[in-house]
């Protein structure tokens, strides 16, 4: 299982769920995608997003894991 | 007030400069696939990109296609506006009419001071406006049965917006001879249809309405009067239709068309099945 990083700390929601998605888009299922994610809204969004569509989740600090279904 | 004159003063520059250019003999070859969406792009798009429905190979089969919108009027204008601004890569507009003031109350690619001016280089000139990096090419042309075969030549997907059975009958046979996808639409008074065609697969315009009906059986929208709303919704349908075949996103319109009444509501859908003896898609 291939593991990626994603810097999204300079963005402003929507555009932190639109780089996240078309980055799990990229990966295979199963792979993982470690988001440093900026304090606030996108701290919200961003793990809301992805547990909707249907990715694992887990949040530390600012920093969102998520796991491609 | 300043501001807002400026702004009309640009667009008539733009419409009469895009007017001095020439149309391009040929369709131009469509624009080479992108294998990632450029950064600029990502805003543009993003409240598309953020759908979960919609996803980076959409928005990249959006970008890698060659549409052709036929009539630039009614239909035309909400047709153009929404495939330019979802990324359609290369749009062209076909339209031999010139730019009335009794246009603009249902056709909102065109604005008073572009009275005068062809309907497709108005067209064109918004539409760069709206979305420069969609590729607009202007025809100033009637289709017809002899050209329509050139016309559609090059083009992934035709979305017919003309006001004419005659138009609608030559851009029916020319998409199923070159097995070109197509989105019908019509609309009049307060009601109007949509249907979507891929050809050899789902039943075509002929095969639902294996005939015109005969001349001056139908009053023509200038005899009966159009609403411009009612005009958007139907044309605004086309444009979702063109983008679901485009894509492959949402369910396509095909083997039905969908008759809606707008005055009171009323959205029909109704089952079409391909004639074995269709002149124009042949046996099932």
């Amino acid at each position: 299982m291939a593991a990626r990083t994603l810097d999204i700390t300079g963005l402003t929601c929507p555009m932190t769920w639109v780089k996240t998605k078309l980055e799990l888009e990229r990966l295979m299922p199963g792979d993982v995608l470690t988001v440093a994610c900026p304090p606030g809204e996108a701290l919200e969004n961003v793990p809301r997003s992805a547990a909707e569509a249907g990715h694992d989740v887990a949040v530390e600090g600012t920093i969102v894991r998520i796991v491609r279904r | 007030m300043n501001s807002r004159r400026s702004f009309l003063r640009d667009l008539a520059v733009a419409a009469r400069d895009v007017t001095a250019q020439q149309p391009a003999p040929v369709p131009a070859p469509p624009a080479p696939a992108r294998a990632s969406i450029p950064g600029d792009d990502l805003e543009r798009y993003s409240r598309q990109l953020v759908l979960p429905e919609w996803s980076e190979a959409a928005q990249l089969a959006l970008h890698g296609a060659s549409v052709l919108v036929v009539g630039a009027g009614a239909l035309g204008s909400p047709v153009a506006l929404y495939l330019a601004g979802a990324g359609v890569g290369r749009l062209g507009i076909v339209d031999s009419d010139d730019v009335e003031l009794s246009n603009l109350h249902r056709q909102p690619l065109h604005f008073t001071p572009d009275i005068g001016a062809p309907k497709a280089q108005s067209a064109a000139a918004k539409l760069r406006f709206l979305n420069p990096g969609v590729v607009v090419e202007p025809y100033q042309a009637r289709l017809q049965d002899a050209n329509a075969p050139a016309m559609i030549e090059g083009s992934d997907l035709v979305v017919d917006c003309s006001d004419s059975f005659a138009t609608r009958y030559a851009v029916n046979a020319a998409c199923c001879a070159a097995g070109v996808p197509l989105v019908e639409g019509g609309v009049i008074g307060m009601s109007g249809l949509v249907m979507g065609i891929r050809p050899g697969q789902s039943a075509c315009y002929r095969c639902a309405f294996p005939e015109p009906p005969p001349p001056g059986s139908v009053a023509s929208c200038a005899e009966a009067g159009v609403l411009g709303p009612a005009a958007g919704v139907i044309g605004s349908m086309q444009a979702l239709e063109a983008i679901k075949l485009l894509t492959g996103v949402g369910e396509p319109l095909l083997d039905a068309f969908l008759q809606v009444d707008l005055a009171t509501h009323g959205f029909l859908r109704v089952a079409v099945t391909r004639r074995d003896d269709c002149p124009d898609c042949g046996p099932a």
